[in-house]
């Protein structure tokens, strides 16, 4: 019988420094790792321990495998340390995923905080992979200061896709930043899009995600087409080890993509 | 239906334990635990009254378990059947909800499932109730009726066997000499006792009366303080948790071992405030009311909602283990019986 909670290697390529506090791990599995973007896999220092993280990489590549980690706790700290050519464990993939059927045909708004945008990213480079899948895509994202955006090398390529625009922030002034500055939130208010009709897709901390859902809510989208990535603690990965439960709700299998419809109800599903 | 009488229940232990691990109650004066056949014992099947202190999901689902080596290895499979006496109704109900969690559904647990597998159950019915038993309040019986190979009631001289299982017929049928025919009126016998002690068990929880289905009374409490209250002298000692037969949380505890790593699942506990926490810090279920009304909500509305049956037995030891003298039937009591519009909380979203 096949061992779910077994890790199988993955050999680490390259690593790839985000922001002081973020890297992006590319590895290579033993055997490709097929997931959906918006699934999650558990990255295992052999004795040190494991944590999941969802790929930042595209779909399109399971043999390749970006995993984009801010150093946080224990595991992701001794992942930090690692040097290409290490070889680690991966299990997975586990979730569900993003709602891609239901967001076909839709304008979808990506909204992105801090390390939060990593599991976006796969959810980008799947639109952008499959043009016309989704009607536009507009990217709202925000960072506490200019040196902790991620992924920066990247945003004129994403601004350049038709029908995508693509709007950073960071939460206080800082000089030579030209752009905005607020909460992500600041950046919901007189959204081009018809906001009855389009989905949203968020990830971020439990806190933003709270109030990016109530600011969407209040300018008009639907709850139950507003998706929370809602990444808790999860240790097993199949509904068992009973540490991501939300209600009835276990967000490693039926999660961690739910919608606000899902979870506002359930007492303190956010934070 | 057939006749096992007391020697003989030795004699089937005891050929057993040449083809198998067998787990059966032991006695140390006043104290019943679980042990294993030992060939230079007393040579006999000791007869529990109800259920044993400790939940027996230990033997197929231990306290700590390798369950994973790398490089990449397989969990460890039992080498040996094993058998399994002294199993009680409630035993095999907390059997039922791990099945669903740890067997009957998309992932299957590998261990869990190869120690299932090769497990022989005898169970038995119970003689005697604890003052913490509360099956019946569950709508069970303090017998057993599902999940055996072989059911034991006791009768004058020895054992009247119910067949439960191909596994139990193929049993008997390897054993023959040593079953006989049941006696003339065993049967009703037994059913007598069983009405008897299944009424005893009704009338020790008539204190605490309820109409309700529990997962009504715990869900129409999500937003309420009462919880505060039902867990005022809550030490956060986890064992109700830990000796709770239906209660499958876990940790993996990675570990080095030589050149490769030992990966360990280790037995969790919800009521423990670092359960959920995340790497940044972020904790769910912060405080302990809402780890309190987790633990209830889990085994009365969502496990219900999620597998299609209570998370509870009914067995008691939650009550027995408490140090702070929380009783389950009485919360769920409360539970039912209060209801002040004005305890809702404020919502926090």
């Amino acid at each position: 019988m096949r061992n779910d909670l077994a890790p199988g290697p993955a050999r680490l390529e390259e690593v790839i420094v985000e922001t002081p506090t973020i890297k992006t791990f590319v590895l290579r599995p033993a055997e490709p790792l097929p997931f959906r973007a918006g699934q999650f896999v558990q990255l295992y220092l052999p004795g040190v321990g494991e944590a999941p993280f969802t790929p930042s990489s595209s779909p399109s590549e399971p043999e390749r495998l970006e995993v984009t980690v801010l150093a946080a706790g224990r595991v992701t700290a001794a992942l930090h340390e690692l040097e290409p050519g290490a070889v680690i464990g991966v299990r997975g993939p586990f979730g569900r995923g993003y709602p891609l059927a239901k967001l076909a045909g839709h304008e979808v708004v990506v909204v992105g905080g801090g390390v939060g945008l990593a599991p976006l990213r796969s959810l980008l480079y799947t639109l952008f992979e499959r043009p016309g899948l989704a009607r536009r895509v507009s990217i709202k994202y925000g960072a506490r200061e200019p040196h902790e955006l991620c992924f920066q090398r990247q945003y004129a390529s994403w601004a350049a896709q038709e029908a995508v625009d693509f709007t950073p922030t960071i939460d206080r002034p800082a000089a030579g930043w030209p752009g905005r500055v607020g909460l992500v939130t600041t950046l919901l208010d007189g959204l081009d899009v018809d906001v009855s009709e389009a989905y949203a897709v968020c990830c971020g901390p439990e806190i933003m995600l709270r109030f990016v859902a109530r600011k969407l809510v209040d300018v008009g989208f639907r709850p139950e087409r507003v998706y929370l990535s809602m990444n808790r603690n999860m240790t097993c990965g199949m509904g068992i080890c009973g540490r991501c439960n939300v209600g009835s709700l276990y967000l490693c299998k039926d999660g961690p993509d739910l919608s606000y419809a899902e979870v506002r109800d359930i007492p303190y599903a956010l934070g | 239906m057939r006749f096992l009488a007391t020697a003989a229940l030795a004699q089937l232990a005891s050929s057993l334990a040449e083809t198998h691990d067998v787990f059966l109650p032991r006695r140390d004066g006043e104290r019943w635990m679980l042990g294993r056949w030992a060939p230079a014992g007393r040579g006999e099947v000791p007869w529990n009254p109800f259920r044993l202190p400790e939940p027996l999901k230990s033997i197929w689902f231990p306290p700590g378990q390798v369950v994973a080596r790398w490089p990449r290895e397989f969990a460890e499979t039992p080498a040996r059947p094993r058998a399994l006496f002294g199993a009680k109704a409630c035993d095999l109900k907390a059997v039922a909800c791990l099945d669903r969690v740890l067997r009957d559904h998309d992932f299957r647990e590998p261990a869990w499932c190869a120690a299932r597998a090769s497990t022989l159950i005898v169970a038995g019915d119970c003689t005697d109730c604890a003052d913490s038993c509360f099956c019946t309040m569950l709508g069970d019986l303090p017998h057993p009726t599902d999940l055996f190979d072989l059911c034991l009631s006791p009768v004058e001289g020895g054992y009247l066997v119910e067949v439960g299982s191909e596994r139990g017929a193929r049993l008997v049928a390897d054993h023959v000499g040593l079953f006989e025919a049941a006696p003339a009126g065993a049967v009703e016998l037994r059913e007598r006792a069983r009405l008897e002690l299944a009424q005893r068990v009704r009338r020790q929880n008539e204190r605490f009366p309820v109409r309700d289905p529990f997962e009504r009374s715990v869900a129409k409490h999500e937003r309420t303080r009462i919880w505060a209250e039902l867990a005022a002298t809550c030490v956060e000692c986890n064992a109700c948790n830990l000796v709770c037969p239906t209660c499958h949380c876990f940790l993996l505890h990675d570990l080095p071992e030589g050149d490769g790593a030992v990966r360990c699942r280790l037995w969790d506990s919800c009521f423990s405030a670092g359960h959920a926490r995340m790497a940044g810090g972020l904790t769910p279920r912060l405080q302990l009311t809402e780890r309190f009304r987790n633990h209830y909500e889990h085994k009365f509305v969502t496990f219900p909602r999620n597998w299609g049956m209570t998370a509870c037995s009914g067995c008691g030891r939650c009550i027995e283990a408490c140090m702070g003298r929380i009783d389950k039937r009485e919360c769920l009591h409360t539970l039912e019986r209060r209801w002040i519009p004005s305890e809702i909380e404020r919502e926090l979203d």
